[in-house]
């Protein structure tokens, strides 16, 4: 079934009181918001949102699933990731043996999440968590050894943690995690 | 020595100066402080938001006012080159002392020994007093020597001859429901209160008020997307706090005014003697009223956007004026009745 | 009228310096912009006269970020983050004609739960970017509440979005071939509940702003773009269809899952502001409808790959883990060097401010040889020069925020 266009007019507005109810309409809602803000503002250093498990947050490495393939490396647009060469012992042969590793650049990250999916072996994972401030650009060139192990969430050890859930009377309520992983 | 010490006293003690430094100065401080947090926690809860807070959540962001005031009083005020040096530091300030000047002339209690001037005229002087500080606004957007400035000076200098005329008939009409140009007369005179005789003036004033006071729908000299901050746009620091504050003290200046004339003043309390029963707890209910006026003017900001300045001036001339007159035929015909 | 060329200098290239135009004699010129509360990342120079604006220049290109070549040096896949990057707020929208022109040159066809998973996130996407419009359109005239009411709602489709998508605005959901997660399994409760609230709160945003007696004044009869000249002007979306144009992409050439829903497109004959608001409004009622047919499709119909055969026939089993369990779909490695047949292939769609088209050309490369882009917005900006004159200066801010620009789309 195909769209239809739908010629509409605009509602008429004509009549001695038309305007008069158009202020009181206004004003009533006003006053109804007035009297229940049913806000949902997040204060954020206080509460943070804890995401939900598919949130496409910071990519970490596993470096055990890795096969070296720079199948990331090669989808990333930013070119926010590149593989390193590393001289490793093989745990076969005991022979030194060049390795490419992928290493990540958050300063071009744009956590489009292309790399985690084209990942071969799910070696590359992401971390629900968004939040984390740098000192500097250099520090948010991760090294391997970074890479490997997911970044600390310093808004974890703080804040409490809320989630968002859709609700019908007020759009979005603010809940405390752990009632909704209870459920 | 006892000489000036006495001459400082007189000066201090001479009943407009106190008055305008008690109720004027501080006490319009100190409402305006609540005030301008009253709206912005009012607008937040309408729009959903927790307006100030984390300056201490406990109060409820109450001293975030105080904060900006400091930061506004700290802040470099900056003098652009191409600016009329002179009057744009003195438009702000002038604007800002003359918005305030009314309430050194109305009357706060019953009791003759607190009035600050002899009160025969005193309804006219008052009103005379709130028509002169528009004009440096206009000066401060002229001094300005800037094209958003000038265009809302100019739209201030529109705006006014349509509230002025609007303002001054709807808050006269009470004088001639009683015959008289005395405050104190009006005030005592209403054994009903004047807003449910005259709900017509009331009306007017009100909007003439919002209108002065660039308060929405009407705030349009300063309307942000259009012409940055109208008059104001060069402003920086404290000189840019005081032309903020001014709209406000002059609410406030109006808003006691009002609270005079249509909200019974200091009833249902009869001043005595002596100074806190004759000065200090009238002027508590005056300076009441005046605020939950003035809270109601505030919470039109959240409901309304803004008019085109045709749209305002063809409403007040079109349909707020005719509104005034006919507030004020329906005061001469309770007069003539002996309602009042 | 005489046209003064400064120094009467040319450039190498034979381009003339900057034509000035001599002021008339009585005319003030404003500079509205680029670092203007009200102008976004552009600038209108206006000539008034008293308050009539007597010309209107919009100044566009302070954000243009040379999308198009850009392009031409990127692989096929790694185009959808760049080009998202013109309407974050409308992401899906606005990606999702290139992904169905590269699909074209590839002679592949997405399966359906692909296109009515890429429908879902469109519908989404509008409702989030009308709400963006309402809001600058609200502060635009001084009405605060509006703007921070329809942020805060936003911020229900928002969620939405990122529970399907797992990004809250840059989604880089569409991908040649399919989409590439499927929906969580709370998500058409989500989605429905949201549907829902948002019936019911269009009738308050109508309450306090369409139909508020101040906001109606200020709309009415401004702005008027009449049928014929905005058929000349050559707008799109909202603004044509608010002038009486029976117009959409999703009508004209139906794609992806809208040949199979159920919906109106709003089309008023007054070519005001108000009306321009109206169709919004109408729109995300419309939005609403379809996002909950595509949810009921979604779910009536089993859980399969939303992406083509080519890219899922040799999935190991390790990718139909992941699928089962997180709903995300693996990408093939070639993906990164993806190699299109040349052809060349035309896609448009209808984002939140109007139609869309892309040109996509292929040399036979891993990169586009040509990708041409005309926005909507660039398309919509003509509005200002040929109907701002002759309106009061501050009816500009309502004609900007009633055909709803956005210049990092224009620009590109």
């Amino acid at each position: 079934m195909p769209a239809k266009p739908v010629v509409k007019r605009l509602p008429a507005r004509r009549g001695l009181f038309a305007g008069f109810k158009g202020n009181v309409d206004a004003i009533t809602i006003g006053l109804k918001y007035l009297v229940d803000p049913k806000r949902f503002t997040l204060i954020y250093p206080n509460e943070y949102i804890k995401l939900d498990p598919g949130y496409r947050g910071f990519i970490v490495l596993d470096p055990k699933k890795c096969i070296h393939c720079s199948s990331c490396a090669r989808i990333c647009p930013a070119a926010a990731m590149r593989m390193i060469k590393r001289m490793e012992e093989d745990p076969k042969t005991g022979k030194p043996k060049m390795k490419l590793w992928p290493v990540i650049n958050y300063q071009r990250c744009i956590f489009c999440g292309y790399c985690v999916d084209v990942c071969p072996t799910e070696a590359l994972y992401t971390v629900p968590y968004h939040d984390i401030v740098y000192e500097n650009m250099a520090e948010m060139d991760w090294s391997l050894e970074t890479f490997v192990k997911p970044p600390e969430h310093p808004t974890a050890k703080e804040g409490i943690p809320v989630k968002y859930i859709v609700d019908e009377e007020k759009g979005l309520v603010k809940v405390r995690a752990e009632e909704v992983e209870e459920k | 020595m006892a000489g000036i010490i006495d001459l400082i006293l007189s000066i201090i003690f001479y009943p407009p100066i106190y008055q305008l430094v008690l109720v004027g100065l501080t006490g319009a401080l100190v409402v305006v402080i609540f005030i301008i947090w009253f709206e912005r926690k009012a607008t937040a809860r309408v729009q959903r938001r927790l307006g100030p807070y984390h300056i201490s959540p406990r109060l409820a962001g109450l001293p975030q006012l105080v904060a900006d005031l400091i930061r506004y009083a700290f802040q470099e005020v900056i003098i652009p080159k191409t600016v009329d040096k002179e009057l744009f530091v003195l438009a702000p300030i002038v604007a800002t002392v003359l918005s305030i000047l009314p309430i050194a002339v109305v009357p706060l209690t019953s009791n003759p020994a607190y009035w600050p001037i002899p009160m025969d005229y005193s309804m006219l002087v008052a009103l005379a007093l709130t028509t002169v500080s528009p004009i440096f606004l206009i000066v401060a957007g002229w001094a300005s020597n800037n094209k958003f400035s000038i265009i809302g000076g100019v739209r201030e200098a529109f705006v006014i001859t349509a509230y002025e005329l609007i303002a001054i008939m709807s808050i006269l009409s009470a004088s001639a429901a009683v015959l008289s140009f005395n405050l104190v007369e009006i005030v005592e005179a209403q054994r009903v209160w004047y807003i449910l005789l005259n709900p017509i003036a009331f009306l007017a004033a009100f909007l003439a008020v919002l209108m002065a006071t660039s308060g929405f729908p009407f705030e349009i000299p300063e309307s942000e997307n259009e012409v940055v901050a109208g008059p104001f746009t060069e402003y920086s620091g404290l000189l840019y706090g005081l032309n903020m504050g001014a709209a406000y003290m002059k609410r406030f200046a109006f808003s006691i005014l009002m609270a005079l004339v249509f909200l019974g003043g200091w009833s249902p309390y009869t001043p005595g003697e002596g100074i806190l029963s004759g000065y200090l707890i009238p002027s508590l209910i005056v300076v009441a009223k005046a605020t939950v006026l003035m809270m109601i003017f505030s919470l039109t900001r959240s409901i309304y956007g803004r008019f085109r300045l045709d749209q305002a001036l063809e409403g007040a001339w079109r349909l707020v004026f005719p509104m005034a007159v006919l507030g004020f035929g329906l005061a001469l015909l309770e007069a003539y009745l002996g309602v009042m | 009228m005489s046209v003064w060329v400064y120094g009467e200098q040319k450039s190498e290239l034979g381009l003339e310096g900057t034509i000035t135009r001599k002021l008339e004699e009585d005319l003030y010129e404003v500079f509205i912009g680029p670092q203007h509360p009200g102008s976004g990342h552009m600038r209108i120079i206006v000539r008034i006269d008293g308050d009539i604006i007597v010309e209107a220049d919009p100044d566009m290109g302070y954000v243009h970020r040379t999308m198009e070549k850009l392009s031409e040096g990127r692989e096929w896949i790694k185009n959808v983050p760049l080009f998202e990057r013109m309407a974050i707020h409308d992401a899906c929208n606005v990606t999702v004609s290139y992904v169905m022109a590269l699909e074209r040159i590839l002679g592949i066809e997405p399966p359906p739960r692909a296109k009515y998973l890429r429908t879902l996130l469109c519908e989404i996407n509008r409702i989030a970017a009308h709400l963006y419009g309402f809001g600058i359109f609200g502060v635009f005239i001084g009405h605060s509440t509006m703007y921070m009411w329809s942020f805060a709602d936003r911020e229900v489709m928002v969620e939405l979005a990122e529970k399907l998508t797992g990004a809250r605005l840059t989604h880089s959901y569409p991908i040649p071939g399919g989409a590439r997660r499927d929906m969580p399994q709370d998500f058409p409760q989500a989605a429905r509940k949201a549907v829902r609230y948002f019936r019911r709160r269009l009738d308050e945003y109508r309450k306090i702003f369409l139909d508020n007696p101040v906001t109606r004044k200020r709309l009415e009869g401004v702005g008027i773009i009449p049928k014929k000249i905005a058929a000349e002007l050559g707008v799109v979306g909202p603004v044509a269809r608010a002038s009486g144009i029976k117009y959409d992409a999703r009508l004209a050439e139906p794609y992806d899952a809208y040949d199979e829903v159920e919906f109106e497109v709003p089309v008023y004959e007054e070519g005001d502001a108000l009306a321009r608001a109206w169709v919004k409004f109408e729109e995300i009622k419309q939005s609403l409808r379809i996002i909950e047919q595509a949810v009921d499709w979604l779910e009536k119909h089993p859980r399969e790959a939303p992406i083509h055969e080519r890219f899922w026939a040799k999935a190991p089993p390790l990718w139909k883990k992941v699928f089962e369990a997180e709903g995300r779909v693996k990408l093939l490695p070639l993906m990164a060097n993806l190699k299109l047949p040349p052809g060349r292939a035309m896609a448009r769609s209808e984002t939140a401010r109007g139609e869309i088209v892309y040109y996509v050309e292929s040399d036979g490369k891993t990169t586009p040889y040509r990708v041409r882009i005309v926005s909507p917005s660039a398309r919509n900006a003509i509005v200002f020069k040929y109907i701002a004159p002759g309106y009061k200066v501050m009816d500009l801010p309502t004609i900007y925020g009633s055909i709803d620009y956005f210049p990092p789309e224009a620009d590109r």
